[in-house]
Formats: C-alpha cells, sequence, structure tokens
C-alpha cells in the first residue's frame, strides 16, 4: 500500500484550497489532494471506472465555484465535515493498528461519509459509491501492476506509414484488456481533429474474432464529454441498428488520452464502413441517393426536422468555429494601464478590429471553455450555457496552473493580456500559404466566372456577415457531419459516430459541413489543386447556387457534383423559407474561412475553400422576393452586377 | 404544535455544520399555521450565513405549511438555485416562490443547503 504520509496528503490539500481561493480545507479539497497522488488508489479506481483524474477534479471545481478575492477569516480552517472525515479515517487506522491515516482510510472515509462534495459528484458523473467504497477496501497497491498484453496486429486497409504512437497503442491496450489480440483494420478519419478513429477486430485467446467496433482516441477531457453528452443527448435520438457507444470510456491514468467504442446494435460491424473510404468506390449517383433517401429520412425526424425557428445573429452559430479572435499573452493585472481595452459582452466588433499587436486587454466575465494543461493556457468564450456554441474565443497563453486553478464552465470576473495575435493575422497567414495570384488584401478578387469577374474579398467582409441577423431553424444536430463520421453499415444501412459535436444548433450547419467535406473528399482531388481548378469547380458551384445546368463537357464532373445537389435537396427541406437560402450561404462563407486554417486539408482544397466563401458571401443577403435580381447581383457592388 | 427542523450546511467553509431551529423557542416568525425561516448574510437572519460574500443581506425565505416547504428568493443580487437534473454543471434559478422536499438541495449564493428532519 502507498506510504505517502498523512502530512503531504494534507499540504496538497491545502494549495488546492489557494488555487481555488477557498481558504477552508473541505472534503473537496481532500479528495483532490488523493486523486492527485501519482499512481494512487483514488486514480487507479477512478481509471478502472473510465474517468480521467483531471476529468474528476474538473467536475469537482466546476461544482464548487472559486471563492471570492476577499479572506473573511484568518488560517485555513477544517470545514467540521472535514473533521467528520477525518474522524472516520482514525477509526479506520485505530481498528488497524496503525499509528496514521493512510490514503486508503482517507479515501474509505470519504466515501463513507456519503454526503460530501466528491460522492455528490461522482453520483452525477454516473458511479455507485457503495461500489467504489468496496473496491476502495480491497483494493490491493496497484502502482506496479502487470500491464496487460495485449498483441496489436494491423489488417490490410491499415496504412503502416501513419504508425501509431505509443499514447495511442497504451490507450488502446487498455480499451481491449482481456482479448489476447486485436486487429488493426482501418484508420476512419484523415481527420480535422486530432481523434483518431479506428475500426479495431478483437480476438479472443482461442483465436475467435469478436465483431469489429469503431474505436475513437483523443484527449481524456474530449472523450469522456462526449460519453456524457451521448448519454444525455445522443442515445434516445438514435433510429434503431444504428452505431452505438458500448462500454465506458478508457482514461488510462498515465495518459492525457481516453477512449471510446462505437458499434452496431445487433449486427455486424465488420461489415460497416466509413463514407470517406468508400464514397469513391460507391459512385456518386448511389451515394447521393443513400444521402437523401437513406441517411436523411432515418435521422430526420428526431435530428434535422426539429426545426424550431430561430432567428439569430449569425455569430452566435458561426463565431465559435472561426480562430479565436484574440489570442493573448498573460499580464498580471497591476500592470494593467487605465486606458487598456475593455472586452466584455457585448461585444463591439469595431473596437476589436482595432486592437493591435502588444495591446493590452482587460477581458471581463468571460468563461473558461478549455484548459490547455501540456501548453499552459486556457480558452475563453462568452458565456452562453454549456450546450450552446462557443462564441469570441479568446486564447490566453502563459498561465501557471500550479498557481492558479482554471476549470471549465468557471466564469472569470477579470484577467489581462497582451495581444499576440488577431483573428485577422490568423486568418491572412492561412489565405497566404494558399500563395494567391490575386492581392489578400484587396477588396475585390478575381472569380473565374464569366459573371461576375469579381467577388468580394470574404476576408474583409466576414466581420460584417457575423452581425447579420439569420432567419434560420434549430435542430439536434451532429456537428462535424464529415464523410468520417458517416458509416455505411451492414445492409447499406446509414450511421453516425463521433458525437462530441452534437448540440442544439443551426439546423443546416450539418449539411453545409458535408457539402464542404464531398468538396474536399471526392470532388476537388478529382480536379486538381491549383487556382485555376478551383474557380473551374466554381462555375459548378455558381450554376447550383443559381439553380442553372450544370456547364458542359464534363460529364464525369457532372455525376459527381449530383452527390452536391443531393445534399443541396436535403438542405432546401432544412431552409426556413424554401425559396431562401441566405442562410445555408451564411454559414457556408464562414465554413469555406474556417477551412482556410484546417492544415490537415489538402492546399488545392482550401483554395477552393477560399473561392467558395467568396462566392457563398454574393448570395448571403435575403433573397428580396418582390424585386427577385439574381441573388449574386445584390450585394457585388460590381460593374459588371445586374443582370439576373 | 412546536415545528422543529434542522439545517444542514452542505458546502463552503461551514460545510457539515447543522442549524437547529425549534419554534417553540422562539425560532422564525410563526403566524397561523405558517412558520417562516429567513436566510441572509445580517444578524438577525434565522439562517445568518457571514462567510459567503455571495449571499445578500436579506437573500431567501424557507416557508412551513401544512406539512409542506416552500423556498423563496428575496430579490437576492446572486439569486437562488436548485438542482437541474438535465446538467448538474448549470443550477435551476429560483424565481419567487417553490416547493422544496426535506433532503433537496438548495444553494444561496456559493453556500448548499439542505432541509432535514430534527435529529
Amino acid at each position: 500500500m502507498s506510504t505517502i504520509p498523512l502530512r503531504d496528503i494534507l499540504i496538497s490539500a491545502r494549495q488546492e484550497a489557494y488555487r481555488m481561493r477557498h481558504f477552508y480545507l473541505g472534503v473537496e479539497h481532500l479528495f483532490i489532494a488523493l486523486l492527485e497522488i501519482k499512481g494512487g488508489l483514488a486514480s487507479s479506481i477512478m481509471e478502472g471506472h473510465g474517468l480521467a483524474t483531471e476529468y474528476v477534479i474538473d467536475a469537482i471545481r466546476r461544482k464548487v465555484g472559486k471563492g471570492s478575492r476577499h479572506r473573511l477569516w484568518a488560517g485555513i480552517p477544517n470545514t467540521p465535515r472535514t473533521e467528520v472525515v477525518l474522524a472516520i479515517a482514525n477509526e479506520l487506522a485505530v481498528e488497524t493498528s496503525r499509528k496514521e491515516i493512510s490514503e486508503q482510510d482517507l479515501l474509505i472515509a470519504i466515501l463513507e461519509e456519503n454526503e460530501n462534495i466528491p460522492v455528490r459528484v461522482l453520483r452525477i458523473l454516473n458511479q455507485d459509491i457503495a461500489e467504489l467504497t468496496k473496491e476502495a477496501r480491497t483494493k490491493v497497491n496497484t502502482n506496479n501492476a502487470q500491464q496487460a498484453f495485449v498483441k496489436i496486429d494491423y489488417g490490410p486497409h491499415f496504412n503502416r506509414n501513419e504508425a501509431l504512437s505509443e499514447q495511442h497503442l497504451l490507450v488502446l491496450r487498455r480499451m481491449f484488456y482481456g482479448y489476447d489480440e486485436i486487429r488493426v483494420e482501418r484508420r476512419l478519419t484523415g481527420g480535422y481533429t486530432k481523434a483518431l478513429v479506428l475500426v479495431v477486430t478483437p480476438i479472443n485467446s482461442d483465436q475467435r474474432e469478436d465483431a469489429a467496433v469503431v474505436v475513437k482516441i483523443d484527449q481524456a477531457d474530449i472523450i469522456l464529454d462526449e460519453a456524457q453528452r451521448y448519454d444525455t443527448n445522443v442515445k434516445a435520438s438514435l433510429p434503431p441498428f444504428s452505431a452505438r457507444l458500448v462500454d465506458r470510456p478508457t482514461a488510462p491514468e498515465k495518459s492525457d488520452f481516453a477512449g471510446i467504442k462505437y458499434t452496431f446494435v445487433g449486427n455486424d460491424t465488420a461489415s460497416s464502413k466509413d463514407m470517406r473510404f468508400v464514397a469513391a468506390a460507391l459512385g456518386a449517383p448511389k451515394l447521393a441517393d443513400w444521402l437523401k433517401n437513406g441517411l436523411f429520412p432515418l435521422f430526420g425526424k428526431t435530428w434535422w426536422q426539429q426545426r424550431r425557428p430561430y432567428r439569430f445573429q449569425a455569430w452566435r452559430e458561426y463565431d465559435g468555429i472561426l480562430p479565436p479572435i484574440l489570442t493573448l499573452e498573460l499580464v498580471d493585472e497591476k500592470e494593467v494601464p487605465a486606458n487598456a481595452h475593455l472586452l466584455k459582452m457585448p461585444i463591439k466588433r469595431s473596437r476589436l478590429k482595432q486592437l493591435e499587436y502588444g495591446d493590452i486587454v482587460l477581458i471581463e466575465n468571460f468563461t473558461v471553455s478549455k484548459v490547455y494543461r501540456d501548453r499552459k493556457a486556457i480558452q475563453l468564450a462568452a458565456a452562453q450555457g454549456s450546450d450552446a456554441a462557443t462564441a469570441y474565443k479568446i486564447e490566453m497563453r502563459g498561465i501557471d496552473l500550479d498557481k492558479d486553478a482554471y476549470y471549465r464552465g468557471e466564469v472569470v470576473e477579470r484577467i489581462a493580456g497582451k495581444v499576440w495575435k488577431t483573428r485577422h493575422e490568423h486568418l491572412i497567414t492561412a489565405a497566404r500559404t494558399l500563395e494567391p495570384d490575386f492581392d489578400i488584401n484587396a477588396e475585390f478578387i478575381p472569380s473565374g466566372l464569366d459573371s461576375p469577374a469579381r467577388l468580394q474579398n470574404p476576408l474583409n467582409f466576414y466581420d460584417t456577415l457575423l452581425e447579420t441577423s439569420v432567419n434560420g431553424s434549430l435542430s439536434k444536430i451532429h456537428g462535424d457531419l464529415h464523410l468520417g463520421n458517416l458509416l455505411l453499415g451492414p445492409g447499406d444501412n446509414p450511421s453516425l459516430i463521433d458525437f462530441a459535436q452534437t448540440r442544439d444548433g443551426h439546423t443546416v450547419f450539418d449539411w453545409i459541413t458535408l457539402e464542404i467535406s464531398l468538396l474536399s473528399d471526392l470532388i476537388m482531388p478529382a480536379v486538381g489543386s491549383e487556382w485555376q481548378d478551383a474557380r473551374k469547380l466554381l462555375k459548378y458551384l455558381q450554376a447550383l447556387n443559381k439553380r442553372e445546368a450544370l456547364p458542359p463537357g464534363d460529364s464525369k464532373l457532372a455525376e459527381l457534383f449530383s452527390v452536391i445537389q443531393a445534399v443541396r435537396d436535403i438542405a432546401q427541406e432544412c431552409l426556413t423559407d424554401a425559396e431562401d437560402w441566405s442562410e445555408y450561404f451564411v454559414g457556408m462563407t464562414l465554413c469555406g474561412l474556417r477551412a482556410l486554417t484546417w492544415d490537415t486539408m489538402s492546399i488545392g482544397t482550401r483554395r477552393l475553400m477560399f473561392m467558395l466563401a467568396a462566392l457563398s458571401l454574393a448570395y448571403s443577403q435575403p433573397s428580396q422576393k418582390a424585386a427577385a435580381p439574381s441573388p449574386d447581383a445584390t450585394e457585388i457592388g460590381d460593374n459588371t452586377a445586374g443582370q439576373g | 404544535m412546536d415545528f422543529k427542523f434542522d439545517v444542514m450546511i452542505m458546502s463552503g467553509v461551514e460545510d457539515g455544520s447543522v442549524l437547529k431551529y425549534n419554534s417553540g423557542s422562539g425560532d422564525g416568525q410563526t403566524s397561523a399555521h405558517k412558520w417562516t425561516l429567513t436566510i441572509g448574510r445580517r444578524d438577525d437572519n434565522d439562517v445568518c450565513l457571514r462567510n459567503d460574500t455571495y449571499i445578500s443581506r436579506q437573500h431567501a425565505k424557507l416557508h412551513y405549511e401544512n406539512a409542506v416547504w416552500q423556498l423563496e428568493d428575496c430579490n437576492s443580487t446572486n439569486g437562488t438555485f436548485i438542482e437541474n437534473p438535465a446538467n448538474s454543471f448549470e443550477d435551476t434559478r429560483v424565481n419567487g416562490t417553490i416547493p422544496l422536499q426535506i433532503g433537496q438541495l438548495f444553494r444561496v449564493g456559493r453556500t448548499w443547503l439542505r432541509i432535514q428532519i430534527s435529529e
């Protein structure tokens, strides 16, 4: 058993109390101190239940909240409940004739007291306290527990040039503990996120193979949130025979990563394939049919067809997908000059635009949305409730997380930083790497279209667009509907995986995301990677926007565009006004700009994204039925505009 | 008839304290069949919580009538809350008066409390 003296646990608990500005020693601080013992009993029990230590600590901090800056008493008194817990722990030590309370005594005492904050939080996280207590009583030293060795083999479709990292292998072995061997069949996503998604076949000791599962491995807090979100948000809305989350997440204590498994209910996952992998082989007409007559009707009722009326300013749904509005370096509050820029809700975008490198910004009442332990940084965002999309992300660097605790959901009253990078610089830098054959600061860019010959440069207009009122609707959306997250299940059954972004959001967002994914994975690679190739595709997209015939001469490309047409047909059913596409193109402009910064996307596709953003911007104004000018003529402000 | 109930503090520096109330010894205000206990930071409250700066001077009231408890927010600055089953990390703010179960957690300012039967 661990030999950490009680004194050291108490010191660590006091540090936690200071970090949270509590100035008292509560049971929550004791429990966090126990969790922080590397290889300790508390963290290994949590790990056995699929909970990463940091995640539990974060949940406790969220539940308790940070104390005020004013101290109302001296010293760090024990709370009455802490006294009760220490008394129970002392009895346990006496029972076994030990002089001092051990780590195990303290853990059992906290669980047995049963009404303290950590126990309440563990219940929120669906833990059975009686079960945990039993484990705490019987668990022997796991410090040097032998690593279960699960042999890892690779199937013929796995690209061995993309080897898995040690971290990933550790999580994988832990997830399939009990099997003799697993075969990694292939990767599912090239991924815009850092998540690793694999198809894995588990193999028993008698060589019998179990049904393959889809495994997702990512940062522990993202995975554990996804599992929680799945339970509360997603599970009930899935059609039968869809991919489901199985087991608890696996979060090894020694790793920052965690994993979850998806499987098909009552079916054989081995025959399910992700669309990115099979789209080309399936052929465009079949894919188009599968989207329109398979996926959409199956999920639509509980997802995109909810369509509750929702009029919103674009930033509410779309600001959060763009790069942070500011990247700042933490500055001590004492060094903040009286004339520092103040940032609080409601944000004035015009003021934001004036900020430059080195300016000092004071931020008030923003919410912590991410904690990057490895980079000593936090992400702040304007508070909108935890289920809403984030807006006005700010990255604050240079944070000493050993001194100041930050937890997700915390409202930070005041924090100051020096501007290191603005959103605009982010986007301009990303656009420069595309080696544009035009001036990226100009008001207009060459379109390559017959008319209009020039389009407004989206880099100069996204700010205005974010302020636009959108007449849209709100539904349950997947939040990251790209080809890699669509599965072709047994019997061609459609299915979805990866619910990390699932939320109530702008209904057409999913179809915008899917259109971009199709352009990126299916269409652009078939054409090329130069600016002229992107402009060629723009002609096709313009024809779709205008609902005119596609340019003649390239039947292969026209066939590929039938899939985009299918997405547009679905999107039209999701529009608030089937004749007004402005909500779609507001979203498309901003999603196109977001894609500029994705370095996992090919340079050709990113060029297309830039042109797509410019074209979509021209269609982002609500159509005026009475006047009925062609949409691309309304806001161009160009001599060539006006015909319609 | 005298009413006897306890209030237990469930978080903060006084976490675990039990405050005992007895209408027979003059705690709270009794009128007809209703017994009311006040909660706040000021000394003259029945449930006086000095250690939480998020609590208003006169923050909330507990009413007991016909064997039912009710919780009333007295337009406090930082609010009175109950737990939200849909999202345990975003509590539900109390507007006006709501029924309260014995043992149910509620929060004034940053401090969680509950009513329990007197031991």
